[in-house]
């Protein structure tokens, strides 16, 4: 099961697609762990998504604060982190397939959320 | 057969669509001001978007990705971001300048304060990207804009001496009572109103609206190579008409009103009727297209859910963003900004914003990865690498020039 990747260049930043086919979000960034052994590469054990992941990787103070203001405004959850085993992957390619529904990550709590405002509005529930 | 029909729809939207209120303030005021001699950089401007739409339709036909999904993964986290909050206040920033060119249609058709219709506009641009079918809008608009043809009718009406226009163009100088500065200042400013990032944004992600597949590559080119240069034909009409009218006469253009001069002293009122129409037509279309641009962007670059195949409560955020961007350009130009001056700055920034969008965009058409055998050719390559080298120079000259010249007023 395990498999050399370059995780930068092939998991960082790529479109995360839910089992239902809908998107849910980017690569924010990566867990990674330590399996112990001497000359052993770390590995990826959990994929981790939402803007407040993504506000903790940027370097600059005017990039955390945009992502900040993001993750409030448009993504308000709970803890507004994301984490995905990454036996939940289903299939890494030019975006990264999940075993769970883009529903069930914490970050979805956010779409839902605004999902409930937006879907006041009238025809909001009616494809166009 | 219907494939054929598709084709003609598409080409007919295409050159209806292809002008906007950027076009018309910079090929009216270099006309104005310039005659014909920065026809030449309407050229490389056309030609410019012509290479680099198709490379979107491309990449978005073959991948199903758009440009900004393709940014953040090209650039990172960090630029994207940067490239992203760029990119999206320009396509505001364009936003308010269509949503005021079509309220300055509305005043020119009724006399009545465009501020007042302003609210209006606003209201209805949000409705159509919350209700109307993709290609139901797109088609509309784009039809309707045809109207445009009618300022090309008056040029051919007017009999002007076609080989000393074709003198004047090919031979560009510097009027007498222009400053240099001013001149490549409005260089810029023409180059950023036909290479205006948003159209990018907007053609991919409408080609993955339209569910474009590899079958639709030889309707993309089409569209482009057939639908681009006859639409970048209207905009030259708006030039060769203020050359040929405004400029004799010494009026510099700083009301959208002076556009529709040329055509009306021509043509009459029938003229004038139907330049009014293509006008309303081709901002009320751009302002859609920026509308929505400015929903595609900030969802593609954080992986939401977007687009109108979607009911809005699947992509709620998507269509949060596109309501809220219609709600900030309506409330800027209810400050009573000239819409027209909103239009130059939102040129000049565009041009100086150009590399932005195109070299991540290059870089993915030719990445076999997304396009197998669909890369890009030697060809297109080497020249849309000598188009970035020029989209860099232009950015990087475009804020001393815009200081040096008084933004042109100089």
């Amino acid at each position: 099961m395990a498999r050399r990747l370059d995780a930068a260049l092939e998991l960082l930043d790529r479109q995360l697609i839910g089992n239902g086919g809908t998107l849910a979000g980017k690569v924010d960034d990566l867990e990674l762990t330590d399996p112990g052994g001497n000359l052993e590469p770390p590995r990826v054990t959990a994929i981790l998504t939402g803007p407040a992941v993504l506000a903790g990787r940027l370097h600059t103070p005017v990039g955390r604060w945009l992502a900040r203001v993001a993750a409030r405004l448009l993504a308000p959850g709970q803890d507004q982190l994301s984490r995905v085993p990454f036996d939940q992957v289903e299939a890494v390619g030019a975006s990264i397939r999940l075993r769970v529904a883009a529903g069930q990550l914490d970050a979805g709590a956010g779409e839902a959320r605004v999902g409930r405002l937006v879907g006041r509005i009238p025809g909001a529930g009616d494809a166009a | 057969m219907r494939k054929l029909l598709e084709i003609a729809l598409g080409v007919l939207t295409a050159i209806g669509g292809f002008v906007d209120i950027g076009d018309l303030v910079a090929s009216t005021e270099t006309g104005a001001r310039f005659g014909l001699g920065l026809a030449w950089v309407l050229v490389v401007g056309v030609l410019g978007i012509i290479l680099y739409a198709e490379m979107a339709g491309r990449v978005a036909s073959v991948s199903g990705r758009a440009v900004f999904d393709l940014v953040r993964e090209r650039l990172g986290a960090g630029v994207g971001l940067l490239n992203l909050a760029a990119s999206f206040f320009i396509t505001l920033l364009t936003l308010a300048a269509e949503i005021g060119g079509v309220a300055l249609s509305l005043q020119l058709a009724t006399s009545v304060n465009y501020l007042l219709f302003v609210p209006i506009v606003g209201f209805l641009v949000w409705l159509v990207c919350w209700r109307v079918r993709f290609e139901v809008m797109d088609n509309a608009v784009g039809l309707l804009g045809l109207a445009l043809v009618v300022v090309a009718v008056a040029v051919w009406r007017a009999h002007p001496d076609w080989g000393a226009m074709w003198h004047s163009a090919t031979h560009p100088v510097v009027p007498g009572t222009e400053s240099h500065t001013a001149y490549w200042y409005f260089a810029i400013a023409l180059l950023g109103s036909a290479m205006t990032p948003y159209e990018v944004f907007f053609f991919s992600s409408g080609a993955v609206e339209q569910r474009w597949t590899r079958s639709d590559l030889v309707v993309n080119r089409l569209n482009v190579y057939i639908g681009f240069p006859l639409g970048g034909l209207l905009a030259l009409a708006l030039m060769v008409a203020a050359a040929l009218v405004l400029e004799p006469r010494g009026i510099d253009p700083s009301h959208l009103s002076q556009a529709a001069l040329p055509t009306s002293l021509v043509l009459g009122k029938l003229g004038l009727a139907l330049a009014l129409l293509g006008f309303f037509a081709c901002t009320s279309g751009a302002a859609l297209e920026t509308a929505l641009s400015c929903g595609y962007s900030v969802a593609q670059y954080l992986g939401w859910p977007w687009g109108k195949f979607l009911k809005p409560v699947q992509a709620p955020r998507f269509q949060l963003v596109v309501l809220a961007s219609i709600t900030l350009g309506a409330g800027l130009l209810l400050t009573t900004l000239d819409p027209v001056k909103l239009t130059e700055y939102a040129i000049v920034l565009s041009a100086a914003a150009l590399p932005l969008t195109y070299l991540p965009l290059l870089i993915v058409a030719n990445d076999p990865a997304y396009l197998g055998d669909k890369v890009n050719s030697r060809l297109s390559n080497a020249i849309a690498s000598a188009y970035l080298a020029v989209l860099v120079v232009a950015s990087v000259a475009t804020i001393p020039l815009m200081i040096v010249s008084k933004a042109g007023g100089g």
